[in-house]
């Protein structure tokens, strides 16, 4: 507990003598200014980039089209913007009314969106665990909100920085730390929790935007006696990780959150979890008020390849066999590219959206794995594709409207996986072993555009590099995929065919996927590298700037 | 391992050589002085009597050392402190204080000691409930410093200033506010070229552009070429005290600032909590 956030010493008693006082005394709080509302972020991204995915759809299309196929080979670096203490930056800039907001472990950069100068810094020190990674922030109203890496839901002012409160919603001492970026909607904040690969018992929470105050909890794996505790066995039941490290999509109308869920512990061995282990590796759909499931699908029962099923999960509109319905997508890890009906979670299609695809010949009817004899991890190794990387990750996804194209990043490659039947120790790092890539095995990442309901591949973008990197995408209305490639470029594509319009390389793996957004009626497009902010625009000369008489007083 | 074998290589000799390294090992008496607010009381009174001649009233140094912030205070274990005090500098100016008592020896070292620790966990005197009524009262601190969202933007937070100043930090900002500028504070007033003033404190600013919240708290991102003047100004926005309220109420005030810290247990609230 922390004394920040005890609601009734705060709430009544901090309530009543400050109204008080500040009737009183006639004092004046901050001006409330421009606040971000939850109306604002339905609109999805305009001007402005208010969530991880951009909207609540996380389709990852902005409406701007300022820079478009036809002017796109002129976009030039803006700024560029340090983060001292970057090491492997992998969240996503938000943008809102000028001000943008980077997240990095354990602090905040606010940064003046025009010219890329700091306006605030808040940075946590003597954070349990040190720097872990970070991504991004969430906004709502007149709060920017972020965890560090011990597992605090911290609220910040967005024009200062203050601190308005800090929340610890999850206890290190359990096996948790926490990565994920808040998502705002309604009035409330939702938060998940990282450290699966290491035993932890998973669980997303929703906060009250104003004093973080929990307001739902929803356990990712069942406790004793509940529907789905006899899917593990006795060992695991308490650790069996089912993370929840990435954010999520919602549905306003069905006041739907879709989250996935990591893998479940130990990783690689199966042995001491007989069962399916829910709800791991799975798609959750709760309700958006009490946080009570309303439906799930596992997409990799009884995992054992850590594959995590938290790529983003792309919600759409879309006809399916001649009727218009209400789908959520996701190309998981395991490298199936999944159709299900977002409302009831009926699985409708599932196809590889990779070629290196050996641990199952398809799905069944109900969207069940057919799998292949032999390709569970050994303790002398296996050799099994998708990689443990997955065929796919947290490399953000995008559709685009007008073409009608899902946008992918996707790995083609294996690794031998090894196992161990030791004693599962929790929060010991033990993962019951893991995945290496083979000698001279030729991995290799592609942009693929799929079709967006049967999942037929339309074109690829073939990548060279290390793989490496875990950029994503972004989709405009301009007609331009923007995304990072594995040799550090930031890469522009015409979205309808794949063609190279544009790119420019920021000398790092990458890690983080591009947005855009508009101030002053100029667009402009971010991608973040490991260390660094690049923010890019059409060419304009730079007009000079006559020297301000500048003065300080002695 | 090789890394580990070569410090080792280079810490045992050192320590061989180094009574304080050798030394730094825990005193049983640590447990019965160093964080006990009687100890650390009485040890204030010797401090005043024997120390602070050289070392200063608040330890901030004169002709001994900087005993807040610096090479003699930062990372001391009490056994180096206690040691320091006993034996003094040999052939340096600080004399060995071995005549006194062990207990007053101790004493003074739970005082020492506790300078160097964050105001938090000082037990700054002083009546922390009536400096938070001047705080949002009279005093008018919070127009300017925001604790937990309540108050205004011309200065900095204070939510955490209890675990990131000093005493002799807090002291200062209270005591004399224009001696130094936080980061991002710098009092500032601008003239743009239609002949408007803007002022309040500047967060950044270059020579292409300035970023700054006025006196009313709001934010400007302004490029320089609208501006016609930037004066930073000798004050900043925070009003004398020293001039309207007694020592007691600063003390108050004081009291109350210190204690402001958020990520801390709960278990000392009783004497320490103000949340």
């Amino acid at each position: 507990m922390n004394r920040t956030t005890s609601p009734i010493q705060r709430g009544v008693l901090t309530f009543l003598v400050l109204t008080f006082l500040m009737t009183a005394l006639g004092l004046v709080a901050l001006p409330a200014g421009a606040q971000v509302t939850y109306e604002n972020i339905l609109d999805g991204p305009d001007e402005d980039w208010l969530t991880y995915a951009g909207d609540y759809a996380a389709q990852r299309h902005s409406s701007l089209t300022q820079v478009n196929t036809e002017n796109v080979s002129s976009l030039v670096p803006k700024w560029v913007y340090h983060i001292e203490a970057g090491r492997r930056l992998s969240s996503i800039p938000l943008v809102y009314d000028g001000i943008m907001y980077v997240g990095n472990s354990n602090e905040v950069h606010a940064i003046d969106a025009v010219n890329g100068r700091k306006i605030w810094n808040y940075r946590q020190e003597n954070v349990e665990g040190g720097a872990r990674s970070n991504r991004g922030v969430g906004l709502l109203g007149d709060k920017v909100f972020f965890v560090t890496g011990d597992c605090y839901l911290v609220a910040l002012h967005r024009k200062t920085g203050a601190l308005i409160w800090n929340h610890q919603y999850a206890d290190p001492e359990q096996g948790y730390h926490c990565t994920v970026a808040p998502f705002a909607y309604k009035d409330r904040i939702v938060v998940g929790v990282s450290g699966g690969d290491s035993g932890m018992r998973g669980f997303l929470t929703a906060h009250s935007a104003d004093t973080g105050e929990e307001l739902w909890r929803f356990w990712t794996i069942p406790a004793k006696g509940e529907f789905g505790a006899d899917t593990w066995g006795p060992k695991t039941l308490d650790w069996g990780g089912a993370g929840t490290w990435m954010s999520g999509s919602y549905d306003p109308e069905l006041n739907i959150l879709y989250w996935g869920t990591g893998n479940p512990w130990p990783d690689f061995y199966g042995g001491d979890r007989p069962g399916d282990n829910l709800y791991t590796d799975s798609l959750i759909a709760l309700d958006g008020d009490t946080g009570k499931l309303k439906w799930y699908f596992q997409f990799t029962p009884h995992d054992v390849w850590d594959w995590d099923a938290q790529e983003f999960p792309v919600l759409l509109d879309l006809p399916y066999k001649g009727k218009t319905r209400k789908l959520v997508t996701q190309a998981n890890r395991n490298g199936f590219y999944y159709v299900l009906d977002r409302v009831t979670g009926e699985f409708l299609h599932a196809n590889a959206f990779v070629d290196k695809l050996t641990w199952a010949t398809g799905v069944d009817k109900s969207g069940r794995p057919i799998l292949v004899e032999g390709q569970d991890p050994q303790p002398g190794g296996v050799e099994a594709c998708p990689t443990v990387r997955g065929a796919a990750n947290y490399m953000s996804p995008s559709f685009n409207p007008n073409t009608g194209l899902m946008y992918i990043i996707a790995l083609e490659g294996c690794d031998i996986y090894t196992s161990s039947a030791r004693e599962p120790v929790p929060m010991a790092g033990f993962a019951g072993t893991g995945g290496e890539k083979p000698p001279r095995n030729g991995n290799q990442f592609y942009l693929r555009a799929l079709n967006p309901t049967s999942g037929e591949r339309v074109w690829e973008y073939p990548m060279t590099g290390p793989t490496v990197m875990w950029a994503g995408t972004l989709s405009t209305e301009g007609g331009i995929v923007f995304f990072g490639d594995d040799d550090h470029h930031l890469v522009a594509l015409e979205a309808k065919t794949g063609e190279h319009l544009w790119h420019f390389s920021l000398g790092q793996q990458l890690f983080s996927s591009p947005i855009t957004y508009m101030v002053d009626g100029k667009q402009y497009v971010t991608m973040v590298s490991q260390t660094d902010v690049f923010t890019f625009g059409l060419f304009e000369p730079v007009k000079p700037v006559p020297m301000v008489k500048r003065t300080r007083e002695q | 391992m090789r890394r580990l074998v070569f410090l080792l290589l280079l810490t045992v000799p050192l320590a061989a050589q180094n009574p304080a390294l050798m030394e730094a090992v825990r005193d049983p008496n640590e447990d019965v002085y160093i964080g006990k607010k009687e100890h650390v009381a009485a040890g204030a009174e010797l401090y005043a009597l024997a120390c602070a001649g050289c070392h200063g009233p608040t330890g901030e140094g004169g002709r001994g050392p900087n005993l807040v912030i610096g090479p003699a205070a930062q990372n001391k274990r009490p056994t180096q402190i206690y040691n320091g005090i006993k034996n003094g500098v040999p052939g340096g100016d600080m004399p060995p204080f071995g005549s006194m008592p062990d207990e007053q020896l101790w004493q003074m070292t739970a005082y020492v000691g506790s300078l160097s620790r964050p105001a938090y966990e000082v037990d700054v005197p002083g009546d922390a409930e009536a400096g938070k009524a001047l705080y949002f009262g009279k005093a008018g601190c919070s127009k300017c410093h925001m604790i937990l969202g309540e108050g205004g933007a011309l200065g900095p937070d204070l939510s955490d200033a209890g675990l990131q100043n000093y005493m002799i930090q807090l002291r200062e900002g209270v005591l004399e506010p224009n001696k130094r500028i936080t980061s991002g504070f710098d009092p500032v007033r601008l003239t743009t070229n239609a002949g408007a003033t803007i002022e309040g404190v500047a967060k950044n600013y270059t020579n292409y552009s300035i970023q700054l919240v006025d006196r009313g708290g709001k934010l400007h991102l302004l490029p320089t070429s609208g501006l016609k003047e930037i004066v930073f100004l000798k004050n900043t926005w925070m009003p004398d005290l020293t001039k309207r309220f007694s020592e007691d109420e600063l003390q108050n005030i004081l009291a109350f600032v210190s204690r402001q810290a958020t990520r801390v247990s709960t278990s000392d609230d009783t004497e320490t909590g103000s949340n």
